[in-house]
């Protein structure tokens, strides 16, 4: 396993109370391999991201777990030894909004060879030449390259802040919804570059999204997000045709299709508060196969089911 | 059936301001004509910057038309005087994308709901207290009693569009513009919403101009479909007739784009075309979309600009591939 994450924490300080943002997370993620994190907003994933790269906000009130990467205990590292051996080339992040992050003032080839020179101490010139391949190689055409951010459309951009993960050669990239404020062809086109990244380089992706139509353009392996926790993870196949977690049926089965023809259903209620988590199973309030005297008030543990797919529900306990 | 609302040939046009001087300007909207007839839901979708909030403003009588006319039962909203037109605009109501900035902090829940009937002076405070109640039950915030005294930083996402929902529906409009309403909530109860705004629609025969990027929610919550690219409508008919056989190369092109959720997408590549769309104050020569058209016709498409071919029942193309057809 390139990656394996155990009983991840991040909880916040917050005004009102600590916000319980991640809370006993663990996956494992392969070589090559693309896992897709799902969830609603405020259900944690962009907080997993943060975690899982040694990121936590100033206002954390927990950060704690296990992360093993490539051999190294991610954890127990010394910032300069995680700068060195995981930040630089090791896992890279594309950010939210990435493209609205540039810096208005720099060439964009002189961004995307930064991590070269001050990293690695790799001469100028030879950077820079690394930083024009790999902006051609996600279609920039060379002569763009010293261009300024403000000279490109959104797409455009956004493929440069995936330059600037990809020109280190990581082993994994964390891509944070990397589409979420782009139109729906430029969406298509940056979908089909990662494809195209994906077979070819063959770096494993943590893909983010909220949107499980787009999450199946690239995932290999999903994992459910909710409240905080991973409900279900598993091979997409399994949880895109026989999902197990009544939670990921019922986001399945809200998502409106544009070919099959089918009414889609909502999920009464909405998601939960971090701060005040309801007990046991998080989603009992909205879960229409509530066990009485059992989902409310014991939280179900992590099973496995048809093969290799890990579930927390109290259905599947039963089995 | 009888038209509610008709548009005929409408143009906006925002001024570009160099300092003081005016450079140029944006066809947000530039020659578009559509007739609602009266209980129908029309699909406005479009990419962002397509001109189809400006279009929505329009109708609102938010923003005043370079030219054309917008009749509302009949009278054209445009040159109408200030009472008429506030007697119209009584008729008219409005849900917008944001629910978090288009209600009032420091308002109550209740003061949110009632204020088009203050503002309209429509009913007693005491006539007014029963229709908001009303309006909160009909958009589903019940009991009406917990949630009337509650400020919008209370409650969800969700609620708050039913807030919304309840507020443009306060004064019986017969006509209302809902502007991506669903698209800064989360996935789960988005479909709750616009199954509500449906319902409400139903209940009350209203005529709806539902704007939106995702064609995929339009499918299942409008009658018709309109398609805009660069202030134009490329395409309009039946949803159902448009979305299973389109008749634009930039409608296909939006179709493709969009993934079902479905775990064999990932093994192949989607169909989709390049380029981005275009600047609204230099906008293409011809049909607009033809830099990007995978059926492009040199000294055609580029020449000259394609009308609205009929192509059907009730259905129209702006494509010279439609030619021949019609």
């Amino acid at each position: 396993m390139l990656l394996r994450v155990e009983n991840l924490f991040l909880y916040y300080e917050s005004e009102r109370g600590i916000v319980r943002a991640v809370d006993g997370v663990g996956f494992e993620l392969g070589t090559k391999e693309t896992l897709s994190i799902v969830g609603e907003s405020g259900s944690g994933k962009s907080s997993l991201a943060l975690g899982l790269i040694r990121l936590p906000p100033k206002n954390t009130a927990k950060y704690a777990g296990e992360i093993f990467f490539d051999g190294l205990d991610v954890m127990k590292l010394s910032d300069e030894e995680f700068r060195k051996k995981v930040r630089l080339n090791g896992i890279a992040m594309v950010f939210q909004g990435a493209m609205n992050t540039l810096n208005p003032v720099i060439p964009i080839v002189k961004q995307v060879a930064e991590p070269l020179i001050q990293g690695f101490n790799i001469p100028k010139n030879e950077a820079h030449q690394k930083a024009v391949e790999t902006l051609s190689y996600l279609g920039i055409k060379p002569e763009m390259a010293s261009r300024y951010p403000h000279e490109f459309s959104g797409g455009m951009r956004q493929r440069v802040a995936i330059a600037m993960a990809l020109v280190t050669n990581p082993k994994i990239v964390i891509l944070d919804e990397p589409t979420s404020a782009l139109d729906i062809i430029t969406q298509a086109n940056i979908m089909n570059l990662l494809k195209k990244l994906k077979n070819e380089i063959g770096t494993s992706y943590i893909f983010i999204t909220h949107d499980l139509a787009l999450a199946s353009e690239l995932a290999d392996k999903v994992a459910i997000m909710y409240a905080g926790r991973i409900v279900e993870n598993g091979p997409a196949e399994k949880i895109f045709n026989s999902p197990k977690h009544p939670y990921t049926q019922l986001l399945i089965e809200s998502v409106p299709t544009l070919r099959a023809e089918r009414v889609p259903k909502f999920i009464p209620g909405a998601p939960p508060d971090l701060i005040n988590p309801p007990s046991g199973c998080r989603f009992h309030p909205r879960c229409p196969y509530m066990i009485k005297g059992k989902c409310e008030r014991e939280e179900p543990r992590i099973t496995t089911v048809d093969g290799d797919v890990r579930v927390s529900c109290w259905l599947r306990e039963e089995m | 059936m009888s038209v509610l609302v008709e548009v005929q040939g409408l143009k906006v046009y925002f001024p570009v301001r160099r300092f003081l001087k005016t450079v140029g300007v944006v066809k947000a909207v530039d020659g578009v004509s559509v007739a609602l007839e009266k209980g129908e839901t029309l699909a406005l979708v479009g990419e962002s910057g397509c001109g189809k909030t400006t279009f929505g403003k329009a109708l609102l009588g938010a923003v005043k038309p370079f030219a054309g006319k917008i009749y509302f039962d009949g009278q054209e909203i445009n040159s109408v005087d200030d009472r008429q037109l506030e007697a119209i605009k009584r008729r008219i109501g409005a849900v917008f994308q944001d629910p978090y900035s288009s209600l009032n902090p420091m308002f109550t829940i209740y003061r949110i709901v009632e204020e088009p009937l203050v503002v309209h002076g429509i009913g007693s405070p005491k006539d007014r207290k029963e229709t908001v109640f009303k309006a909160l039950e009909d958009v589903k915030l019940v009991p009406a009693e917990d949630f009337a005294y509650k400020y919008p930083h209370m409650i969800s996402g969700g609620q708050r569009q039913r807030v919304a929902i309840a507020r443009a529906i306060i004064s019986r409009p017969e006509f209302i513009v809902a502007d991506e309403p669903v698209t800064m909530l989360d996935a789960s109860i988005r479909v709750e919403i616009l199954l509500l705004l449906r319902e409400i629609q139903r209940k009350l025969g209203l005529t709806m101009v539902y704007i939106t990027h995702d064609i995929a929610t339009a499918k299942y919550f409008s009658d018709r479909i309109a398609v805009m690219y660069a202030g134009k409508f490329v395409e309009l008919g039946p949803t159902k007739d448009v979305l299973k056989n389109p008749s634009h190369p930039y409608t296909q092109a939006l179709i493709d784009a969009i993934p079902d959720p479905d775990p064999r997408n990932r093994l192949s590549f989607r169909k989709v075309v390049g380029g981005e769309p275009p600047s609204l104050i230099n906008p293409p020569s011809g049909c607009r979309f033809h830099p990007r058209c995978p059926f492009f016709m040199q000294g055609k498409c580029d020449a000259s600009e394609p009308p609205l071919y009929s192509v059907g029942p009730d259905r129209f193309t702006a494509c010279f591939l439609a030619e021949h057809q019609s």
